[in-house]
């Protein structure tokens, strides 16, 4: 009654017409589009980690399936399809069945602002606030984990559960605060003083500046647009380093995945999953992988911008126009898929750390170091700005600066491992003075012998 | 003597501000848990994430291992030894083959007792090899566990070459070993200690400059020597709380009388203390097994005992050092073919008492991580 009165006859005409728009088929087609890239993304990701991780531990991993073992993970997926859907009982049915769509959903929601190149990308890409708009997408993960912690009616998915909740809010504080040391950067780079957090706006800033022009044709074909001494990585190495160990914790990867740590929860908050369900998860995962992985390339390492991108896009030339765009694509590609590859690199290298110490160190380092790191950067732009000097010299001060502390920060992380673990001795110490004094081992009479 | 010094530091948890209660949460941790080492069963009483108090429950793996050797002809029963600690089975069919001498009195040729030591400290180190992967694997590092089985199948396959069997060996006899070596064996033997001290150097930059390693097993579960001795702890555990006791040294037996074995200690107490005792003892092991193969004297493999073997009557208490720690069979044999009662010391069983003790207080991860540490083999605890 109330609609008709809203609409009208026509809300039917309405409705048709928003189908069968443009917009709307565009949106359709870019939305299976991302979706097709997040789960193919996801299923190479865990082929390439089973690979590597093989290839790493001195053993093969998957061979049987399809060539090479290429197809083991369509299998499991497969597996995973036509698995039974278990329930435990006495579980929080409605919360414990949406919790898997919870968590990922966040993730193919970050895609929408993700450009892959200077022209294949979604509308939302146009978003002026991309990082704002993909921290709260990250920041919205933890939901789902908690949501299925909660509701298994199992005490090892709680406590997964509930560590991942601190985890993940923990990690979330230094993560942003390592982006805006970045955004500053922007706002020194532009005449008008005010930044971006667009992010094709920051790719921009990396790959266009600081090419002085026409010149020699091969050093255009190459330069042009690509200018790796102005990527941000080089101006603000801890911050990549910071972003990137928060990404770790923010994926719950080792060696912070405590949540899910097999050795003592079992699964954690995975535990009563099985199916299709806890596949969601585990795509959730990977696809996290990724997001993470291409917001450290667009912020610090040049995003698509190649050699070649940018002066065959520039040509206004159709043909040589998607050349460029499918170079820029595999660069892209290959800069994130690096960044995934040290994903796994650290996995297979790394221990667990325990959850106080995962807390000491979001609380007690990162996030004091990325804040002084707003400060710094801060204080010089103020400083070079009120001397006169220009931003190129600010640059250098700020990456020698950054440079200066991330081998400080190296120093601090190992000063404070051995601080805290001389602490954790000093009973053990103490003993062993003891010991000394009394003599005690001549006296160890352990019974028996022959 | 039984410190409570980690109690007292977590009291602060059990005041909750005010209208606020606190509930302790009982957590069954095993028998089917990825990291109690076989089927260990802890009730945990947990407030928050610290352990309030640790009850282990054992008995999944009993098989009645001391029952079925009275039912068995003393030669028969060697067998089921492989099955107590099926970690290191040499080393268990060494000290059940060594009661029976004892008691009757029963020289073994030197070869053999050289073939022994050398099989002996291979098996120790595979049973090593597999509790540091274990250990590591239990604080998530992944690839430690495969590259410690890796090398632990070079030693197996050496034993398949010997005894034509990877697992339950059945090598030891009465009176000597079961086969001299096959042709080639000691070549394979010495070039696989070569590439293994290669591959444990590899390990050992993996693994004991890492600072999460170091920060999560230094100071992590320490063990007062005094309390090491009142708990009856033997082995890696005992030396690694700075108590220099090792069978081997202490009470030589068999060529251990003749090759001397540098004793590991170390003083820390601790978790990591644990795991950097077993990798000495891995290098010591090479280099014991490289004076073996040096020094290995010809000779007769076996003394001749007679195939219905009946021991004297008499009862006698033998004692090796085993990989986890002093592993010791009471024998008490009628004169019959069967032993009358063949009690096994077990140290893991022994060493597990402590357990309890040590994890109150501490956090749920360092339940793993002090667990994995006593390097338990629930084969042995439940016999």
């Amino acid at each position: 009654m109330h609609i008709a009165v809203i609409f009208g006859d026509n809300i039917g005409t309405q409705l048709l017409s928003g189908i069968f728009s443009w917009d709307f088929l565009q949106f359709v087609v870019l939305l299976l589009s991302a979706f097709g890239f997040v789960m193919t993304s996801a299923v190479l990701l865990i082929l390439a980690e089973r690979k590597v991780m093989a290839w790493m531990q001195d053993r093969y991993g998957p061979i049987h399936t399809g060539p090479w073992g290429l197809l083991q993970t369509v299998a499991d997926v497969g597996k995973l399809l036509l698995k039974e859907d278990v329930h435990a009982t006495r579980t929080d049915k409605a919360v414990f069945l949406i919790a898997p769509a919870v968590f990922l959903a966040p993730v193919f929601a970050a895609f929408a602002v993700i450009p892959f190149s200077p022209y294949v990308s979604f509308p939302g890409t146009a978003l002026a606030t991309g990082i704002v708009y993909y921290v709260a997408m990250s920041s919205i993960d933890v939901v789902g984990v908690v949501m299925a912690g909660w509701s298994s009616n199992n005490k090892y998915s709680l406590i997964g559960g509930l560590r991942s909740a601190a985890q993940m809010i923990s990690y979330e504080l230094p993560l942003v605060l390592a982006l805006v040391g970045v955004v500053m950067l922007t706002s020194v780079l532009t005449n008008s003083g005010i930044g971006t957090i667009s992010i094709r706006d920051m790719v921009n800033y990396q790959s266009s500046s600081l090419w002085p022009g026409k010149g020699i044709g091969f050093f255009d074909f190459v330069f042009e647009g690509f200018t790796p001494w102005a990527w941000f990585f080089l101006i603000q190495p801890l911050m990549l380093i910071i972003y990137y160990t928060c990404g770790l914790a923010e994926t719950n990867r080792s060696p912070f995945d405590l949540p899910e740590a097999e050795s003592e929860l079992v699964a954690g908050y995975l535990t009563e999953y099985s199916g299709m369900r806890w596949g969601l998860f585990f795509l959730g995962e990977y696809g996290n992988m990724t997001i993470v992985s291409a917001i450290a390339t667009y912020l610090f390492l040049g995003g698509w911008s190649g050699p070649g991108v940018a002066f065959l896009t520039g040509l206004h030339n159709p043909g040589w126009g998607f050349l460029g765009n499918i170079l820029a694509l595999a660069y892209f590609a290959v800069k994130v898929y690096a960044l995934c590859f040290v994903f796994i690199w650290v996995r297979s290298t790394l221990p667990r750390l325990r959850a106080d110490q995962l807390m000491q160190f979001a609380w007690l380092i990162l996030i004091p170091i990325t804040l002084g790191n707003i400060l710094v950067t801060g204080l010089i732009y103020l400083i070079v700005n009120a001397l006169g000097l220009p931003t190129i010299i600010f640059l250098i001060v700020a990456a020698v600066i950054n440079w200066a502390a991330l081998i400080g920060f190296v120093w601090v992380v190992r000063r404070a491992t051995v601080a805290t673990t001389m602490r954790a001795q000093a009973p053990a110490i103490r003993a062993r003075q003891r010991v000394a004094a009394a003599q005690l081992p001549e006296q160890a009479g352990v019974g028996g012998g022959q | 003597m039984v410190t409570s010094r980690d109690t007292s530091a977590n009291t602060h948890f059990a005041q909750a501000p005010e209208g606020l209660t606190t509930q302790e949460m009982v957590l069954n941790m095993g028998p089917q848990h990825p990291s109690t080492h076989g089927v260990l069963r802890l009730v945990l009483t947990l407030e928050g994430e610290t352990v309030v108090e640790c009850t282990p429950v054992i008995g999944y793996l009993h098989r009645g291992i001391e029952k079925i050797l009275e039912n068995r002809p003393v030669m028969g029963g060697i067998r089921y030894m492989d099955n107590a600690d099926y970690l290191s089975p040499m080393l268990n069919e060494t000290a059940y083959v060594g009661a029976v001498e004892q008691v009757m009195g029963i020289e073994t040729p030197r070869r053999a007792q050289y073939i022994r030591l050398l099989v002996g400290e291979l098996q120790r180190i595979a049973s090593h090899l597999v509790g540091i992967g274990t250990y590591l694997l239990d604080l998530g590092a992944f690839t430690p566990v495969l590259w410690c089985f890796r090398d632990r199948e070079g030693i197996l396959s050496l034993f398949e070459a010997l005894g034509g069997s990877r697992f339950n060996v059945n090598y030891m006899r009465v009176g000597g070993v079961l086969h001299d070596f096959p042709k080639g064996w000691l070549a394979e033997c010495e070039a696989f200690l070569d590439t293994f001290e290669k591959h444990m150097d590899e390990l050992e930059t993996l693994i004991t400059g890492n600072e999460i390693f170091e920060a999560r097993t230094q100071g992590v579960g320490y063990i007062d020597p005094q309390q090491a001795i009142a708990y009856g702890l033997t082995g890696p555990m005992l030396r690694a709380s700075g108590v220099n006791w090792d069978l081997r040294v202490n009470r030589p037996y068999m060529a251990y009388r003749e090759i001397k074995v540098n004793p590991q200690v170390r003083q820390e107490g601790d978790c990591y203390a644990r795991y950097k005792v077993r990798i000495q003892e891995i290098y010591e092991s090479i280099r014991l097994c490289k004076v073996v193969l040096d020094q290995l004297p010809a000779g007769p493999i076996s003394v001749r005992v007679p195939v219905a073997l009946r021991p004297v009557r008499g009862e006698t208490y033998f004692a090796i050092e085993s990989s986890k720690g002093e592993l010791g069979v009471y024998f008490i044999s009628d004169g019959s073919e069967y032993p009358w009662r063949a009690k096994l010391r077990g140290p893991s069983f022994v060493n597990l008492q402590l357990l309890p003790e040590l994890l109150r207080g501490h956090k749920m991860s360092d339940t793993v991580a002090i667990m994995g540490s006593f390097d338990l083999v629930l084969g042995e605890v439940d016999r």
